[in-house]
């Protein structure tokens, strides 16, 4: 514990650019023959962010639709990279972008555990441990070993949560997920989320309902048009955002 | 380098778990299920057994053995490369969603083809051992020759499956070479018949062409395999899995984007 620096996020300069194009070129023939002619509108989704995220941290990213927070979680991430900048990150991250991304329909949710956690790095002696707890939270009870595809969506999602909330990362990204099952699971993916924060984890998320916003989150970082608006108490932010929205 | 293998090591538990989703899930429905991978080869084997020897004028006494030996290997080496090719594009759902060492992809696709293989081995045993021709010591070459292959298209499948997520014919000029390649390479035939002929610097242009050929020395001739051009290949093979990894690496930054 002698690092100097307490950030588990660091957001440098960073700047991302997305070339659309009309038109893709995904074959050669196009890329030979449209070479040059192709039309490309260059959007600036992130223009020289600037951001620190303590470690322990609880942190919500707001904005309208289309103001890049989620391109900003996804460069957290590592899916994409920055066009400039740089981010830096210190401990183990997992992000909860969509769930259940790579569930095989065919196995059974037990194996789809393994398989989905190691995707977020785990061991398999680390998941043995967690894959009662894991199917405790998930509440399929019997239908564990049952392949994926026979689960209903909200089955589906419930298992996905349970996996990606038991990975025990030190940093949590999330996406627009607390309206994950009925009101009851919701409740208790809240819960869990507060019980991770009091335990001191860093969490960012991403989301459009301010309330569990405002009852989760310290922090509130305020996205507009790619340029960060506001940064502060997430009852102040959230209450100046609201303002100029409606 | 050393971060990568530090990360590779990490993510251990992936790798495994994708590899048993490639043999297992590919099959998964069929009746049959893991036996087609190795149904096919050896129906594959069983035509051309029939029909080449009304082809070729002198086979090679054991035919059917003879062609079992160049059929595996070479199904491994197709298999490989085709899926690898295309496993960036279909796994586009999880690589726009988590963040993990893209290259555990084709790492997997070339080393579930290698366990498939290792079972294609006892098919080739049998044939063996069913034709009377047994073993020798010059078996303990196989690790090495098995090596080299595993190393060439790793090498391969790191720059295929990368470049075809920029341009996606990639896939259909690959089918189109490895088709030509199922020709260039003596699968059906044996290397001997070039031997002093003018395109015989053309056959050994081709890796696949001396790991086969190595194959058969060691299984089916039981002889010494020219240990000289396997080591050349397999020099090569190392040169192109460092190529093909920083390949990879630069043009993995775009995946997310480009899928």
């Amino acid at each position: 514990m002698k690092k100097k620096e307490n950030y588990a996020i660091k957001v440098c300069n960073v700047t991302k650019v997305f070339k659309l194009y009309y038109d893709k070129p995904n074959t050669l023939k196009e890329r030979i023959v449209f070479w040059k002619k192709n039309k490309t509108e260059v959007h600036k989704v992130l223009d020289n962010i600037n951001l620190e995220i303590d470690k322990g941290e609880t942190v919500a990213l707001i904005g309208t639709n289309g103001s890049g927070k989620s391109t900003l979680l996804k460069l957290m991430t590592k899916i994409i990279y920055p066009t400039e900048g740089e981010i830096k990150i210190d401990g183990k991250l997992t992000s909860l972008l969509e769930l259940g991304a790579g569930f095989h329909p065919d196995f059974t949710g037990r194996e789809n555990i393994y398989f989905n956690a190691s995707i977020f790095g785990l061991t398999a002696s680390e998941i043995d441990k967690r894959v009662t707890q894991i199917i405790e939270f998930s509440e399929l009870g019997d239908f564990i070993d049952s392949p994926v595809r026979t689960y209903s969506s909200g089955m589906y999602m419930r298992l996905a949560f349970s996996v990606a909330i038991n990975v025990d990362a030190e940093i949590l990204l999330i996406d627009e997920i607390l309206a994950v099952g009925d009101q009851h699971f919701q409740e208790k993916c809240f819960n869990k989320l507060q019980e991770l924060k009091d335990s001191g984890k860093t969490i960012v998320i991403v989301s459009h309902s301010l309330e569990s916003v405002k009852k989760l989150c310290n922090r509130a970082i305020w996205i507009n048009k790619g340029k960060k608006e506001m940064d502060g108490k997430s009852n102040h932010v959230i209450e100046k955002y609201l303002e100029v929205c409606s | 380098m050393k971060e990568l293998i530090n990360n590779l090591y990490s993510y251990r538990q992936l790798l495994k778990s994708n590899v048993k989703k490639e043999i297992r899930g590919k099959y998964k429905g069929s009746f049959l299920g893991v036996l087609w991978s190795f149904v096919n080869p050896l129906l594959t084997t069983l035509v051309y057994a029939i029909v080449f020897p009304f082809i070729l004028k002198n086979t090679e006494p054991n035919y059917i053995t003879f062609v079992v030996i160049g059929v595996l290997p070479w199904t491994y080496f197709t298999t490989v490369i085709m899926q690898g090719t295309t496993t960036i594009l279909i796994n586009a759902g999880i690589i726009k969603k988590v963040y993990f060492p893209r290259e555990i992809l084709p790492i997997s696709i070339n080393t579930s083809g290698l366990i498939n293989f290792f079972i294609s081995c006892l098919i080739i045993f049998i044939f063996l051992i069913c034709s009377g021709i047994g073993f020798s010591w010059y078996i303990i070459f196989l690790p090495l020759i098995i090596g080299t292959q595993y190393i060439l298209q790793q090498g391969i499948i790191f720059i295929t499956s990368a470049i075809n997520v920029y341009i996606r014919d990639a896939e259909y000029i690959i089918t189109f070479i490895i088709n030509m390649l199922f020709y260039a390479t003596p699968i059906l035939y044996s290397a001997k018949m070039f031997e002093n002929s003018s395109i015989s610097w053309l056959i050994s242009l081709n890796p696949m062409a001396t790991i086969i050929n190595c194959y058969r020395d060691v299984l089916f001739y039981q002889s010494m395999p020219h240990i000289k051009s396997l080591l050349v290949v397999l020099l090569g093979s190392c040169i192109l899995l460092y190529i093909g990894l920083k390949i990879f690496k630069r043009l993995e930054k775009g995946f997310a984007e480009e899928l």
